[in-house]
């Protein structure tokens, strides 16, 4: 939830290790107790993602190099067929299609959130506190909002007969709304699904955006502003930099989530109409389990798992880069 | 500050208008669950329920092993959450705190793992369970929810660990207490609001989860609210006071808890995180 | 007393099981080999559909059964949503429910994956006499892998204060009276004059059945879908025409949102539907009671009803399950004679035997469906078919789309891919 904290220990250690410096605590760790207490501090929490992450991805990915049909499930029989899953897939255009679409959806999803995640998380720092209190309920509610109650709620605001949002359309002079079925189409779909969506994400956005804008010092506005920086320029020299790391973090984190996001999709019209919103989390639903090609839909979901890595790789190579930086600067520190 | 009169009034109309867009909802949900059915369906939306009733609530309630649901999803929910916020406290504090080989490499993983698509993954999952002959069992849940959400809180845990001024800890320990000591008097009261923040995710993420427990517990009294949840559009059709009485019921404990800890979440997430 | 005894007590439990045996073999049962004794204790479970186990019989089965066995019946509903994927993996468990209700059109399938048990002998005892129309699709291979339990078929259920609203008198008797009477509600009145969502696939099956359409055929030894077929795209026209009398939604089936809950606040004139949706809508609103009517669905000529889908459903064995004997015993008690026509009374579905027709005498909407079995038929019954139906439903594509303009060659064609994949799936 602070995924703020994430970017922030390296810079806040610095002191407090170089600090503890001269104290007793050797250079390197030796050997012995303390040299596996790490270890043993981390090994109930590798264990258990070994056990109940790793073990499954592994099942996974064998299943995805089987025919696993209805026969096959029910008779508990394995038959392996080498990579036809695969290639079945990757030869499939309708694969290629929703990966297109899948990452469209993300990145659409995900400018949109950071945007007006951003732009709310500055309106919070500028208002007194008790808009800021009343705006903060608002936030929370929807961010706190089960998605299975969101996803409900949703399908009754947009209910092509009675629904409150067809009513507003056609008051507001739209008349032909007034029986519009928004699960008709394949772009207003993805309209039900992006707002519900954009609505359950912007409260994280904004509100740790905000968290965020509070810890900037005073003193630097003020030298700004002493520089004759108006409002525009002192967000981009001041707010912004401080900002960055913090959106970096959050862009990621939405682009995983959006990605990934099945719930939202698949409950606000299973994938339809047509077939034409299904993400690939979702195609690899109805493909697998939907159709009871259970091998087929697992050789998807590995596929799903490589290009969400690859999507990635960028903020993971930064992760790297960062925990680098962190070790070397206290080695150095230390040294 | 001065700044004109516009100046000053766009803000805070703006925050009128997101206020009532991002709430709105919620308290349709609230509002359909205590309106009479005949003004649900009205041509023209009641906006208030002038005439309240709990007839809704009433349908939603006497499904069939409501009580039952409701036991085993804040079982498995509070397990879960507990379960995960010890195992990454333990390893938060190693990967923020200590120095050794392959930290890198595990951070990486927990990097990876918050990744892991868990929807698309069910049918192994199952074949798991199954094989090992756990179905209609809330240990598994358990279990697979901690997992789900141990990358995440690690991560984050370790963000207020390590805001946690080490010196602290140790003139608590000059002061002649042992590490478990210090740790239980010191840092635990700072990094209590950083727990609490990081519980909401687990608890959302627990409280919600449909598709696994869907495949692994077909045992009607093994199952969780969301199943409950989500069979009254079906059995119920467009029965929408029901659904909403339901919504309503599902989403009431997890509203309240992000109600009530947000604010601490959010003053632990300033005061935990850096000063400039 | 013997009822009483501890688990422990191997002597009263044997003479438990002697005095038993003799009870039973009192009550002529064919079968001796195992006593109820061995019974007790244990627990069937039986996945039965939404819908499909009216009250009054469900409580008499259950105590016939609790009664001659000793065991306990465990009923748990299901609902169609998901219901293949369900049944599939629980098919796939040590522990799974003993008796389950398989619809018609998916029995082949799951004959096929061996994971429904032979029911050989029970067919030759009590089966005998079933309808071999209803018992075709519960046979696989030559095998019988299910019990024909029931089969309905859809009529128009209306609304009769809305039809004297509209001053029509009597019920419609060809296609085009119909149309006349639906064009006279929706001038005359502010109802809506029929229900029909755009993906009602059983109905147009219906039509299909009535213009000997065929949605597969067969070419080089594999079945291909025959969606493009002209007389489909004919059947579809009609289909066109019933829908264009309702606001409902073009791409939804009759599900969702049920449409006897639509039928239910009043203000529908009509919709086609099964005989326990009209209690559903009665369950919704009581005052509607003594307004609905049924008749028969009406074909091009007076005289020759409309062609339906005969939908049904078998009851199953899981292979899996360890109370074989028991699910048989059960399937003796709820398909005996006696309740297969307590069934057919109270639901008024039809009986799995021609003689319990005349269970189906006094009630209007089972007289109203009897006229159009005759002319009733299936969808394909090949193992392949159960893929088809899975969602999202290529016909149901198909459907939306012609509904929203498209024409029946450009829809077809859109869908048959998808359809021919479905139907040369690996198995």
């Amino acid at each position: 939830m602070s995924v703020r904290t994430q970017e922030a220990p390296p810079r806040d250690r610095v002191p407090v290790e170089a600090a503890a410096a001269p104290g007793p605590p050797p250079r390197r760790a030796p050997a012995g107790r303390k040299g596996s207490l790490p270890y043993l501090l981390l090994l109930p929490a590798l264990a258990l993602t070994a056990v109940f992450l790793g073990y499954p991805l592994v099942t996974n990915g064998m299943l995805s190099f089987q025919n696993l049909n209805m026969t096959q499930l029910i008779q508990h029989l394995t038959e392996w067929n080498g990579v036809t899953n695969y290639t079945d897939t990757l030869g499939s255009e309708t694969f290629w299609r929703v990966t297109l679409r899948s990452v469209v959806f993300t990145a659409v999803n995900v400018v949109v959130i950071i945007v007006v995640g951003t732009l709310v998380g500055l309106l919070l720092a500028r208002l007194g506190p008790r808009m800021r209190l009343l705006l903060s309920v608002g936030l929370v509610l929807a961010w706190a909002m089960p998605v299975i109650a969101a996803t409900t709620v949703y399908q009754w605001l947009f209910a092509q007969r009675f629904g409150v949002v067809n009513w507003v359309l056609a008051e507001l002079g739209f008349g032909s709304m007034a029986d519009y079925n928004w699960t008709g189409s394949q772009l207003s779909t993805f309209f039900v699904i992006s707002l519900l969506l954009v609505w359950t994400s912007v409260p994280f956005v904004a509100i740790n955006l905000y968290a965020a804008t509070t810890t900037i010092a005073k003193e630097l506005y003020e030298a700004a502003a002493l520089d004759g920086a108006g409002a525009w320029q002192s967000f981009k020299s001041v707010t912004f930099p401080f900002l960055k790391p913090f959106l970096m973090v959050a862009t990621f984190l939405e682009v995983i989530w959006i990605f990934k996001a099945f719930p939202h999709v698949f409950a606000v019209n299973e994938g339809g109409p047509d077939r034409l919103t299904e993400t690939l989390p979702v195609y690899a639903f109805v493909e697998g389990v939907g159709n009871q090609h259970y091998g087929t839909g697992a050789a998807i979901s590995v596929l799903t798992i490589l290009i969400l890595l690859a999507l990635m790789s960028y903020y993971l190579r930064l992760v790297l880069r960062q925990e680098d930086a962190e070790e070397s600067e206290n080695e150095g520190k230390k040294g | 500050m001065r700044r004109s009169l516009p100046g000053r009034i766009w803000p805070n109309v703006t925050a009128l208008v997101l206020f009532a867009a991002f709430a709105f909802p919620v308290y349709w949900m609230f509002n359909t669950a205590f309106k009479p059915s005949g003004q649900i369906i009205s041509e023209n939306p009641v906006w208030f329920p002038t005439s309240p009733t709990l007839e809704h609530f009433r349908t939603a309630v006497a499904a069939e092993h409501f009580w039952a649901l409701v036991r085993n999803s804040v079982t498995v929910t509070v397990l879960a959450v507990g379960l995960s916020l010890l195992v990454a406290l333990f390893a938060s504090f190693a990967l923020a705190r200590m120095r050794f080989k392959g930290r890198k490499a595990i951070v990486l993983t927990f990097m990876v793992a918050q990744m892991a698509p868990w929807e698309v993954m069910v049918i192994a999952i199952y074949m798991i369970v199954r094989d090992a002959d756990m179905l209609n069992s809330l240990v598994p849940l358990t279990l697979f929810y901690t997992v789900m959400v141990l990358p995440l809180t690690i991560i984050t845990l370790r963000g207020y660990v390590a805001a946690v001024p080490k010196d602290l800890e140790e003139s608590a320990m000059v002061d002649g207490c042992t590490r478990l000591q210090a740790f239980r008097r010191v840092i635990f009261p700072l990094l209590a609001p950083g727990l609490m923040a990081t519980s909401l995710f687990g608890f959302i993420t627990a409280w919600n989860e449909f598709p696994m427990v869907l495949i692994l517990n077909k045992d009607a009294e093994a199952q969780t609210l969301p199943l409950w949840l989500s069979k009254f559009q079906t059995a119920f059709g467009d029965d929408w006071g029901a659904t909403m009485a339901a919504a309503s019921l599902f989403a009431v404990p997890i509203l309240l808890l992000f109600l009530y800890l947000q604010r601490k979440a959010v003053a632990g997430l300033t005061s935990g995180a850096v000063k400039g | 007393m013997i009822r009483k005894r501890s688990r422990h007590n191997g002597l009263l439990a044997a003479a438990g099981v002697a005095v038993l045996l003799v009870n039973l073999a009192a009550c002529g049962s064919d079968d001796d080999k195992s006593g109820p004794d061995s019974f007790k204790g244990q627990t069937l479970t039986l996945w039965a559909m939404d819908g499909s186990t009216p009250k009054q019989w469900t409580k008499d089965v259950k105590a016939a059964f609790e009664k001659k066995t000793g065991a306990k019946l465990k009923l748990e509903v299901q609902q169609w949503n998901g219901i293949q994927q369900k049944i599939t993996t629980a098919l796939s468990e040590s522990d799974p429910p003993d008796v389950i209700e398989v619809g018609n059109t998916q029995t082949p399938a799951y004959a096929r994956t061996g994971g429904l048990a032979d029911l050989g002998d029970l067919k030759k005892g009590l089966g005998k006499n079933w309808t071999p129309s209803l018992n075709k699709s519960a046979v696989y291979d030559g095998k019988q892998y299910a019990a024909p339990w029931f089969a309905v078929n859809r009529t128009v259920i209306y609304n009769k204060k809305i039809w004297a609203e509209a001053g029509i008198k009597g019920t419609p008797r060809t296609r085009q009276e119909f149309f006349d009477d639906l064009e006279q509600i929706d001038k005359k009145t502010d109802a809506e004059p029929l229900y029909m969502p755009g993906q009602n696939w059983y109905f147009l099956d219906g039509l299909l059945i009535g213009r000997h359409a065929d949605l597969v055929k067969k070419k080089g030894g594999k079945w291909v879908s025959n969606l493009s077929d002209p007389k489909v795209g004919k059947a579809m026209e009609i289909y066109k025409k019933y829908a264009s009398y309702s606001k409902a939604p073009k791409d939804k089936d009759e599900a969702t949102p049920q449409q006897a809950e639509v039928f239910a606040k009043g203000r529908t004139g009509a919709f086609i539907g099964l005989s326990w949706e009209a209690a559903t809508a009665i369950e919704a609103n009581k005052k509607l009671e003594k307004d609905i009517g049924y008749f028969t669905i009406p074909g091009e000529t007076a005289g020759k009803p409309e062609g339906v889908f005969l939908g049904g459903s078998n009851l199953a064995v899981a292979a899996g399950s360890e109370k074989q004997e028991l699910a048989k015993e059960f399937l003796k008690i709820a398909l005996s004679d006696k309740y297969e026509g307590a069934l057919a009374k109270e639901s008024g579905v039809i009986p799995n035997k021609a003689p319990l027709q005349s269970n189906l005498k006094g009630n209007p909407a089972a007289e109203a469906a009897a006229p159009a079995v005759e002319g009733g038929g299936l969808t394909p019954l090949i193992p392949e078919w159960g893929a088809v139906e899975n969602p999202p439903n290529p016909i149901k594509t198909y459907m939306t789309s012609v509904l929203n303009g498209k024409s029946h060659r450009a829809a077809a064609k859109g869908v048959e891919g998808e359809m021919n994949k479905r139907l040369s799936q690996k198995q």
